[in-house]
């Protein structure tokens, strides 16, 4: 069985792998944040959630300027080139996605990733919080967090 | 030219994987869908060189589609690329008759070291 091990560090080091391959091609432009605890204004949420023994979510909330820009860096967009809300909420989204599949690959068990979902806040969301990284991307905070059950008793 | 069918749910995550394909090299013809039920129909209008195919979509996720293409004697080259890419997914995947599983998030390079055997 693999042993489970969603910390700050793994969220971290997931979370830079991935802007550094699909945003940035510099693992320098996401570090750790010091002002943890600071609410995000006028916040965009991109969350997936994991079905099965492990039952949980993965979420990423930053500004919603911040989310444009990612997005825009993402798909390589000039600032001034007009981009469609739906490509917005789809590449903002898929961020979330790709840092949840790889967050529940760290966990055991044959648990399902749903389809991600994006809007203004999280729906409500389970207990169990297991971690919150308070990260600056680009210097703008951008903040990950993870919930999971930990009901191993129902692992195939 | 190298015809392939990208098939994702999201339009963006297409254009990357398109992107990607192009760095990679080589000198693709892509097609696109935007989830399993969309690719057997273009399979079925024309079989590309290959399908790439993201796991967790709606309508038709990409392991139906790889198993209704098997059952319907298309044994065209298949490979995932999805967000998740555990053990145990690398499993299904191959049990099912995947060539190869690229977990996202991906590079030109990684690509092209699974593609490169399928093409040869």
């Amino acid at each position: 069985m693999t042993t489970t091990t969603v910390d700050f560090a793994s969220v971290f080091e997931i979370a830079q792998a991935v802007f550094a391959a699909m945003v940035d091609g510099d693992e320098g432009l996401l570090v750790p944040r010091d002002d943890v605890g600071a609410a995000i204004a006028d916040p965009m949420v991109a969350w997936v959630n994991v079905h099965g023994p492990y039952p949980g979510r993965t979420a990423l909330t930053t500004s919603s300027a911040t989310a444009y820009t990612l997005v825009r860096a993402l798909l390589d967009v000039p600032a001034d080139t007009p981009m469609a809300q739906a490509d917005i909420v789809d590449a903002f989204g898929e961020i979330a996605n790709v840092v949840g599949g790889n967050v529940k690959s760290l966990l055991p068990g044959k648990g399902t990733l749903g389809l991600p979902h994006v809007g203004s806040s999280l729906p409500p969301t389970l207990d169990a919080l297991v971690v919150v990284a308070p990260l600056a991307w680009r210097g703008e905070p951008l903040d990950i967090a993870v919930w999971f059950t930990q009901e191993r008793g129902e692992e195939e | 030219m190298i015809r392939v069918l990208v098939v994702d749910d999201s339009r963006v995550m297409r254009q990357i994987v398109i992107r990607t394909l192009r760095q990679a090299g080589y000198d693709w013809e892509v097609r696109e869908a935007g989830n399993g039920v969309e690719a057997m129909a273009a399979i079925n209008d024309e079989e590309p060189d290959v399908v790439l195919s993201d796991w967790n979509m709606p309508e038709m996720s990409g392991m139906e589609l790889l198993t209704t293409m098997r059952a319907n004697g298309f044994e065209t080259p298949f490979g995932f690329v999805t967000s998740e890419g555990s053990p145990q997914m690398r499993e299904q995947a191959e049990a099912a008759g995947a060539l190869f599983l690229i977990a996202k998030p991906f590079t030109p390079e990684g690509f092209r070291e699974v593609i490169e055997p399928v093409l040869a």
